[in-house]
């Protein structure tokens, strides 16, 4: 099987007005077709902006992207993000939210009315299609934004730390049920890159987890996760998962030592 | 706010609590306006001379004896605050969003506008009279020139703080440079461009009254502007509190518009 997503020899530098900022340097990182890869990183460590060049949000200073074979120019909704923000618009209801991708689209009413409804009640929010952003909690807006990024039906789903303004139990039952979607008949060929600074939700929810070094972010290495799909929140507290997570802690905080 | 007591008490969402029909609020706003009027007409009675401010009595009855009059010069004025206010602030938004749109245009237009906003549209009836005369034409153009400055510089300053991450979304869902003008942009700087509109709406009332004092053959101003010339000021007093009043129905007019265009928005008024 050949890699789905090639990110080879990617560079990223941002010019400030007093100097120029390396965000990224010399990243490889394969994903394959199917596969759910997490990127974690010690803050700043450009791992967002490695996620918008892959969606086409953000050019490359050197190096390319390339996804199913052909290289990444412009963002295409056959590659959709889950922000970090809450990026769900707020003018629209959520089934206007959903349906928004698929509007862009040759799709007919029909088979977009079809496509928001199942994929409204799929993210549990059935009776809220005709709710406004303002009316639900940050919990259900993900949801929305997860079905709005699913409705294009995607080869490859982006999410740069989708989570991470939720509280901890939030966090947990979306992560669970993210776990759900990802082994559905359709969902098991989506690719699926997931930036997180949350170890443990990395491990989780990952095949392999791809560690970055610092600024300028460079991939340290990449970890196989063992553990059988769909995982069970369970999984978390066994001691090969603790053990994981205490080597992808130390490969940080050793990077950390070297950034002071 | 200050702590309430009573029965008129606000629940969280600011609103007064159902169950009675007046609310305690209400009636102390109420009095207030009936001490006011009550003070008016004790002065008025004793104090101060007629030629100087009129009592109520006499208000009242000289829209009596101007009615005829009084209409015809309230729709002149109403006719060229709303098509002067509307024609303008619709030419400022378009102007915006196409200044927004390419590059060139925005360098073509920036410098005219830069060079405009400074200056008070009033400094300009002069010059109105002399091109466009006394008529309705010249009054329609200042008006609009005014509106026309403030909303092409809110529409876009508010252009400018949509957040990118709604452009980024929808651009990652596949919607053209278009689409993302009519869907995201559009939508998401109708609040601040509902604001622009009030302050559109009152610099309006006073650009008409203004042009209506320096040259008219019709209009509150020109009522106004007679009267005083014949030290008539009951006739005066109906004309600022006619303005006054419609000055404040058109507000209210655009905040409930506003308020439906805005439904979605959290906390709206």
């Amino acid at each position: 099987m050949s890699a789905y997503i090639q990110i080879g020899n990617v560079q990223k530098s941002f010019e400030g007005t007093t100097r120029k900022t390396e965000a990224l340097k010399d990243v490889n990182l394969e994903v394959q077709s199917g596969e759910f890869m997490c990127l974690v990183g010690p803050s700043g460590c450009g791992k967002s902006t490695l996620v918008f060049i892959v969606a086409g949000l953000v050019m490359p200073s050197a190096g390319a992207v390339h996804v199913g074979g052909v290289p990444v120019t412009d963002p295409d909704p056959d590659r959709t993000v889950v922000f970090q923000g809450d990026a769900v618009f707020p003018w629209m209801t959520v089934a206007q939210n959903v349906a928004y991708g698929l509007r862009q689209s040759k799709a007919s009413k029909k088979e977009i009315e079809e496509t928001v409804s199942h994929l409204i009640e799929l993210v549990g929010l059935s009776g809220f299609a005709d709710a406004y952003p303002k009316e639900l909690s940050g919990g259900m807006k993900k949801r929305v934004d997860l079905a709005r990024a699913y409705a294009t039906n995607p080869t490859v789903l982006l999410m740069d730390e989708p989570f991470g303004a939720l509280d901890a139990i939030t966090k947990e039952k979306m992560q669970v049920d993210l776990m759900q979607l990802s082994v559905t008949e359709t969902d098991r060929q989506r690719t699926v890159l997931f930036v997180t600074h949350d170890l443990e939700e990395a491990i989780f929810l990952a095949d392999r987890v791809a560690v970055m070094t610092s600024r300028p972010g460079m991939i340290q290495i990449v970890l196989d996760i063992p553990f059988a799909r769909p995982r069970d929140a369970s999984v978390k507290l066994s001691r090969e998962f603790q053990e994981l997570r205490g080597k992808i802690r130390e490969l940080l905080v050793s990077e950390e030592e070297i950034e002071i | 706010m200050a702590e309430r007591q009573g029965g008129g008490k606000s629940d969280l969402t600011g609103r007064p609590r159902r169950g009675r029909i007046v609310s305690k609020e209400a009636l102390i706003s109420l009095l207030t306006v009936l001490m006011v009027v009550a003070i008016w007409y004790y002065l008025t009675d004793s104090f101060i001379d007629k030629l100087f401010f009129p009592s109520p009595m006499d208000t009242v009855l000289v829209v009596g004896r101007m009615e005829g009059v009084l209409v015809g010069y309230f729709f002149a004025t109403m006719y060229r605050v709303v098509v002067g206010m509307l024609a303008g602030a619709i030419l400022g938004v378009v102007c915006g969003i196409a200044m927004s749109w390419n590059k060139w245009i925005n360098s073509i237009l920036d410098p005219l506008i830069e060079a405009l906003r400074p200056i008070p549209a009033v400094a300009l009836i002069p010059f109105f009279i002399l091109w466009f005369g006394i008529g309705d034409t010249g009054k329609l153009i200042l008006t609009a020139l005014g509106g026309f400055t403030v909303m092409v510089v809110t529409t876009l300053e508010a252009i400018k703080h949509v957040s990118p991450i709604y452009i980024m979304a929808a651009q990652t869902l596949g919607a053209s440079r278009l689409t993302i003008y009519r869907t995201v942009i559009l939508p998401a700087i109708t609040p601040p461009l509902i604001g622009g509109m009030r302050v559109t709406v009152a610099l309006s009332f006073a650009l008409v009254i203004a042009s209506e004092f320096m040259g008219a053959q019709s209009g509150l101003g020109y009522m106004i502007m007679l009267a005083r010339r014949t030290l008539q000021t009951d006739a005066i007093l109906v004309g600022v509190i006619i303005i006054g009043i419609t000055s404040w129905i058109v507000d209210r007019m655009v905040r409930v518009i506003g308020n439906y265009l805005t439904r979605w928005a959290p906390s709206s008024d």
